[in-house]
């Protein structure tokens, strides 16, 4: 048996952690490159590769039609939901996929599981790289308000990978361990995560027993439509309005340089939250400039709808745990974008107190992650997790109105059981639709699954089936039926609205062990030598220009030494002196850099590294 | 897919072989202690969840799985002062919910007369734009009317849940346990058609 980790895998970055033996304290894992954060971004090269993360973002912005980023927004889902998403952001999509999206990269197609597989076996090899070890079992997350089909995504996803998802752990109750592990606080905790493409707002209580430590979620509300994607996208339409005015450019039409505002433009938004202003600098393909100042007060007036739309579901979740906002004792912000000030504010003022901030928004739930998962794999005796569905479970009735059977924030494993008969003679069939949501109607209600239980022809009224619904730990709908007259199993074939048949995983977990044979060692050489060559030429670019002639002679001298080095590593196939190198070249041209810079006019640079100058 | 209505069929809730009060070490009595209730729950917890069973044979995941779903099933509705009467009688075979369930009990028929004629006018207003105020304000009180109906009977539903309890310490006969249990039966149906009276003017208030 191999080891066990836990995974964020989020809309905009992924992370995978571990809890250390010794200290019992988790910890994210870095990657290659020395980061902790993968971000969820997938590319398929021409040669067939495939590239995620860091790397992979590069190429958003050269190879945009072999790329794709927030694949989470589409996991779970069918065209028609996504019909928001499709003007929004640039996903190819296979016109006629229907239940399952097929989204084009290059000219290969993959489903929205496959391609967060990929991410996933990245971060597997991450951590396999770190222990030394193989890894097959994980405990990944998924946003609190994940509705059935969303959370089966993700565990197909983790098959595709080839891990054994041991369990779906919700964000924000994941983000509650890692503090309660951190804090020791008890009480009433409510958690407030805005990621890149999901909200969750969770209500908990925390207690102390001599058994241990209980954290039981109270309630959960959210929408899984809502996150800083949002705010990029608002910033776009505002800057490529402008941009058309002004310059006539129609950045629409253009996905590489769209990709390039939208990178620029996140800078900016993260500017935004250390300054009362940001100006974006953006150069157009015609050579002039596009220059904006946001203010501190205009984004806020930007964003404030979409901080509004997050206090719904907070005001519901609170509701529902028969709460009050001051009866709150504890406020966790988790998601990168819980840093902007006005959300801070926000919630400062609707909580009256100062939410918890002390761990790094983008790992603590991967941190989480890592202590459920040590929780699992050591039967660890002293915490217990008990968390909710956050939909109602429900079955079609007549005139298509929806009977409620598990209520929204039931404590899972949940069940109900329900007796099905005939109403005709000799009817051999009964369907059942099984649904998820809180309005009355059916077709307000997000379809789960339908089935049909075969009965042999009998008098009307005869038959008596029970059928068992059970939400599973992960928040998973299980059925099972019953003949009530013989005692015996009955067979239900369920067919999943949203989802992917068992053969189809097996199909796609053997192509993915194709991707995944090119060797991960092998391709990390492959990239830090395109890095490094991109530096050696920026390097003696910038060596020869004019901006050069104010570099001292030790200074000049340091970083030829550091250029011979770089060469000298990328002849061999240690990829972790490679990158060592780099960073030393890095280091030893900083100050040529910023003589290149003065000399240059262009987008917010500050701390830019000479390649990207 | 072929969905005539003959082939829907109405659920209707099957008995509970295990029952919740057993399971939770109760007398079927309506009154229950909660704070012990709540540590019984946590105690069950802690044996029965998955989490403790990651690495076990899949038979035992199974047997688990069941377990910790009967105990949460359990303790959902035993926490619930309404949902318990419900279940109780359900046990005893006694809940029979109301025949025409949209008919008002006879001593409110004409407040519930007047307060749908409320609400059609309101609705008529907000579709032809019309003066919503007055229409409102009276609503408001209709609503508050109901709501305060709404106390009342969860205040004798109260009284009637303690007369069950007695009877079942005094060891009462078939009879005085069927007559109370008619009784709460009664009150359960009224208290269901007032909840959704005061629900739907909520709705056209919002």
């Amino acid at each position: 048996m191999g080891r066990i980790v836990g995974i964020d895998l989020g809309t905009t970055n992924s992370l995978v952690a571990y809890t250390d033996p010794q200290t019992g304290a988790p910890k994210c894992i870095p990657g290659p490159n020395g980061s902790t954060l993968c971000p969820s971004v997938v590319s398929l090269d021409p040669d067939g590769s495939i590239i995620v993360g860091e790397p992979a973002r590069r190429r958003l912005l050269t190879q945009s039609e072999r790329s794709i980023y927030s694949v989470k927004r589409l996991m779970g889902r069918g065209v028609a939901d996504i019909q928001t998403e499709l003007k929004l952001f640039p996903f190819r999509i296979d016109p006629s996929s229907k239940n399952v999206i097929r989204i084009k990269l290059g000219d290969k197609f993959f489903t929205p599981p496959e391609i967060s597989a990929f991410i996933l076996r990245e971060l597997k090899n991450w951590a396999e790289a770190y222990f030394g070890d193989t890894v097959d079992r994980a405990v990944v997350t998924v946003p609190a308000y994940f509705n059935d089909a969303q959370r089966q995504a993700t565990k197909d996803a983790g098959k595709i990978a080839g891990l054994e998802v041991l369990r779906l752990v919700n964000e924000p109750t994941a983000a509650a361990l890692a503090y309660g592990l951190h804090e020791k606080q008890r009480g009433r905790v409510a958690v407030y995560d805005l990621g890149g493409g999901t909200f969750d707002i969770s209500v908990l209580k925390l207690i102390s027993t001599s058994e241990g430590d209980i954290y039981q979620v109270l309630s959960t509300n959210g929408d899984t439509h809502l996150g800083g994607d949002d705010i990029d996208n608002l910033m776009q339409s505002v800057v490529r309005e402008k941009i058309l005015q002004h310059h006539r450019v129609d950045v629409s039409t253009q996905p590489e340089l769209a990709q390039e505002l939208r990178k620029a433009l996140i800078a900016t938004k993260h500017q935004l939250s250390d300054s009362k202003s940001a100006t974006l600098r953006f150069p157009l393909p015609n050579g002039s400039i596009f220059a904006h100042e946001f203010s501190r007060a205009e984004f806020d007036a930007l964003i404030g709808p979409i901080v509004d739309r997050t206090m719904g579901p907070v005001k519901q979740a609170l509701a529902d745990a028969h709460l009050t906002p001051s009866e709150i004792e504890e406020v966790v912000l988790v998601g990168g974008t819980t840093r902007t000030p006005l959300i801070r504010t926000t919630v400062q003022e609707y909580f009256g107190r100062k939410p918890h901030t002390e761990l790094n928004p983008d790992e603590v739930v991967a941190l989480g992650a890592a202590v459920q998962a040590n929780i699992l794999d050591r039967g660890v005796q002293n915490m217990l997790l008990l968390d909710v569905t956050p939909l109602s479970l429900g079955i079609e009735t007549y005139g298509g109105a929806v009977a409620k059977v598990i209520p929204r924030n039931s404590t899972i494993p949940a069940s109900a059981q329900e007796m099905y008969t005939t109403g005709v003679d000799n009817q051999t069939g009964i369907d059942i639709h099984v649904l998820q949501g809180e309005r009355e109607l059916a077709k307000d209600c997000r379809s789960l699954a339908r089935f049909t239980l075969k009965v042999p022809p009998a008098p009307a009224g005869l038959p008596r089936i029970e059928v068992r619904f059970l939400i599973d730990a992960n928040g998973i709908l299980q059925v099972a039926a019953k003949d009530l007259r013989n005692g015996q199993q009955h067979s239900v074939e369920v067919q999943p609205s949203y989802g992917i048949s068992d053969t189809e995983i097996e199909r796609m977990l053997e192509d993915s062990i194709e991707y995944a044979e090119q060797d991960f060692a092998e391709r990390q050489v492959i990239e830090a030598r395109t890095e490094s060559e991109a530096i050696l030429a920026a390097t003696q670019k910038a060596l020869t220009s004019a901006s050069s002639a104010t570099l001292s002679t030790e200074e000049r001298a340091t970083i030829d030494q550091s250029v011979a080095a770089l060469k000298e590593s990328v002849a061999g196939n240690d990829y972790k002196l490679i990158r060592k190198r780099i960073d030393e070249l890095n280091h030893a041209t900083t100050h040529l850099a910023e003589l290149v810079m003065n000399g240059a006019v262009s987008t917010a640079l500050e701390g830019r590294k000479l390649a990207e100058v | 897919m072929d969905r005539t209505e003959n082939r829907m069929s109405t659920p209707s809730t099957a008995p509970e072989r295990i029952d919740h009060f057993t399971l939770f070490d109760l007398p079927r009595k309506l009154w229950i202690e909660m704070s012990g209730l709540e540590q019984k729950f946590l105690q069950l917890s802690w044996k029965l969840h998955p989490d403790n069973f990651v690495n076990a044979s899949a038979e035992e995941q199974e047997r688990s799985l069941k377990r910790s779903s009967e105990v949460n099933d359990a303790y959902r509705v035993l926490r619930d002062p309404v949902a318990r009467v419900e279940y109780l009688l359900e046990i005893e075979g006694a809940r029979k919910e109301g025949e025409h369930k949209q008919q008002a009990p006879p001593e409110l028929l004409e407040e519930v007369f007047e307060l749908n004629e409320s609400l059609d006018e309101l609705r008529e207003a907000k579709e032809s734009g019309g003066d919503l105020a007055a229409l409102k304000s009276r609503l408001e009180s209709a609503q508050k009317n109901f709501q305060e109906k709404l106390g009342e009977v969860d205040e004798r539903l109260q009284v009637a849940a303690q007369q069950w309890d007695a009877a079942v310490e005094a060891k009462a006969g078939d009879n005085d346990r069927k007559a109370i249990m008619v009784r709460l039966n009664e009150l359960l149906n009224r208290r269901s058609y007032i909840r959704n009276l005061v629900n739907n003017v909520a709705k056209e208030l919002a």
